[in-house]
């Protein structure tokens, strides 16, 4: 299976697209090395700015530069870019609708023994809340490059999701991503599992763990967590009786919430079951964690079985 | 520089005039942030009358001179600066506080032509003007980017985050002002929270300084035509100011932060304003 450093893929990805386009310029908060933005500043120094520890003010330095014309990329770690600097986020880019990426890196789980204040369950939540703002949480790192892509493409503020932890590939490379739609990655008749993030990788062994007793389970991505196309989530969801969402996220305002929102406007007879983080209060090795949380392949695996034969 | 008797008559009629369009705005339409609009009144009239390179022709022309309103609470000033530069059309105050107003009591990006970021928070200002001057000294260009906060806008941590950020990175095309009226909401700033002393924080920030009254036409104009004052250094214009200038009861009174005009007081307002209208001959 192809496996790759997320940071690495960010990395390289952020250099071609910097080659190709001279109007993407980095923010960096003391994070540059940490994001993956070596390469690229190392290439083009004059179109680096580090900041320093400085959030809030780099957030706003993002919508100045956009301002220009420019198309500011700014990483840093996950809850210092979408929570300490909520407001900037809120009124400089979002409803001024700049044409800023912001990239949260290590976000979910993924700071696993650093505590609350860096491993983030919030940011989908918070940052879904601000007008105009997309949401991208790729799940491996052939996700990573189609969203910095999209992201580069689009007009407008994308916000993007960064995992750490090197996940496995999820489709082929040369797979088409278009925002807001959804990829159908294993069909299956007694419920579909619709994961975002990290939780693709888990969900699809979790599928394999439930087909050796007998069920047919079907799992459909989600690089896009905001906005869905909900035409298309309400048709791939019609016929089965139960649904899953699942996000290393809080189950407080994520991407299980959201489809809840969705799915509640045909008023359904079906069982929809969000699968994601109760309360943020562990700390330990990723794995063990994940699992901690239920959100290992075998943990959703159990929980799918249970309400299956319910 | 002294600028000739007639320009400083012209800039003050200018200033006349934007005061009227924030007391008649407010008497006619309801409330606002008229002390605080009028203590920056003189300031953003030199700046869009004689300073800022600006085209009437293209409001996001790439070689305009950007001006961000930090303290997004004063825009009564700002909306009357724009009507007098003839950049915009009196008949938007009509709109004031009223459905769907262009005017909103702080300014919202792209609604009026000039107003190029949403302001009201305080202590967005100066980033943005840190992410505009990076922008202007990578693509090799000359805008300049003025960037006006209050004193009590200075309590706000992110102002400090720019001023180190814009000191370090030597971005010497920010000319930022500060609207010294020396009073906030809840009472007198040394006494709120002390932000003082300016002249000397923002050196040890690495900023070059001048302060001036900022009422005097010719200190505003010398000031802002000598900035920047330093190669390599960002500049900033301490101005101290009377919040509520212009009206006599209102002036330095803590009451007209915000002011809804009604009765005997808006009665007044418009007397005193028929006299200096006399004055200015306008």
């Amino acid at each position: 299976m192809f496996e790759k450093d997320p940071r690495k893929a960010f990395e390289q990805k952020l250099l071609s697209l910097g080659e190709q386009n001279k109007k993407i310029v980095t923010v960096s908060t003391d994070s540059a090395k940490g994001a993956g933005m070596s390469s690229f500043v190392k290439a083009f120094p004059d179109r680096h700015f580090e900041i320093g520890i400085s959030e809030q003010a780099a957030v706003s330095i993002c919508a100045g530069l956009a301002e220009i014309g420019l198309i500011p990329v700014i990483s840093a770690i996950t809850p210092f870019l979408t929570m300490r600097a909520y407001e900037q986020m809120r009124n400089d880019v979002g409803y001024a609708n700049m044409n800023v990426k912001v990239f949260g890196s290590g976000a979910g789980l993924a700071y696993s023994t650093l505590g609350s204040s860096h491993a983030v369950t919030e940011d989908i939540a918070v940052m879904r809340s601000i007008p105009n703002m997309i949401i991208l949480n790729p799940g491996d790192s052939n996700e990573v490059e189609a969203s910095l892509e999209l992201a580069i493409k689009y007009k407008g503020p994308v916000y993007i999701r960064m995992f750490r932890q090197v996940q496995g590939e999820i489709l082929p490379k040369q797979e088409e991503y278009v925002i807001g739609r959804s990829n159908t990655l294993r069909e299956g008749k007694d419920a579909i599992i619709l994961a975002t993030g990290v939780m693709i990788n888990p969900s699809l062994k979790a599928v394999e763990i439930l087909k050796k007793k007998g069920l047919s389970v079907a799992v459909e991505s989600y690089l896009t967590v905001h906005p869905v196309d909900e035409t298309q989530l309400l048709n791939i969801t019609k016929y089965y009786p139960v649904i899953f969402a699942i996000e290393e996220h809080s189950k407080v305002g994520g991407f299980g919430s959201l489809v809840c929102d969705i799915l509640i406007k045909e008023r359904r007879n079906q069982i929809v079951e969000v699968i994601g983080i109760e309360k943020n209060n562990k700390v330990g090795p990723y794995d063990e964690l994940q699992q901690a949380h239920g959100l290992s392949p075998e943990k959703i695996a159990e929980r799918v079985e249970r309400i299956l034969k319910y | 520089m002294n600028l000739s008797k007639e320009r400083i008559e012209s800039l003050e009629r200018s200033s006349f005039n934007v005061r009227r369009h924030i007391i008649k705005t407010c008497i006619t339409n309801g409330e606002g942030h008229v002390g605080s609009a009028l203590s920056c009144a003189d300031i953003i009239t030199v700046l869009y009358k004689d300073i800022m390179k600006i085209n009437l022709n293209n409001d996001k022309d790439p070689d305009r001179d950007y001006f961000i309103l930090s303290a997004g609470h004063k825009c009564l000033a700002l909306y009357g600066a724009l009507i007098e530069r003839g950049i915009e059309d009196p008949k938007i105050l009509e709109t004031y506080n009223k459905m769907d107003t262009l005017i909103p009591g702080h300014p919202y990006k792209n609604l009026l032509k000039g107003v190029d970021f949403s302001t009201g928070s305080l202590g967005h200002g100066l980033s943005l003007g840190c992410g505009l001057a990076f922008g202007v000294k990578y693509l090799k260009k000359s805008n300049r980017i003025y960037v006006l906060m209050g004193d009590g806008e200075q309590g706000e941590g992110s102002v400090w985050e720019a001023a180190s950020i814009a000191s370090h990175h030597k971005l010497d095309n920010i000319i930022a002002i500060i609207d010294k009226n020396s009073l906030q909401i809840n009472g007198k700033v040394v006494e709120v929270q002390n932000t003082n002393p300016l002249e000397e924080r923002y050196k040890a920030f690495g900023w070059s300084v001048r302060t001036i009254d900022g009422h005097n036409i010719n200190e505003i104009h010398d000031a802002l035509t000598d900035a920047p004052f330093e190669q390599g250094k960002p500049s900033i214009i301490i101005a101290n100011t009377i919040k509520g200038k212009g009206l006599s009861f209102a002036e330095n009174n803590l009451e007209y932060h915000h002011w809804n005009p009604k009765g005997e007081e808006a009665e007044r307002a418009l007397q005193e304003l028929r006299e200096k209208e006399v004055m200015y001959d306008v």
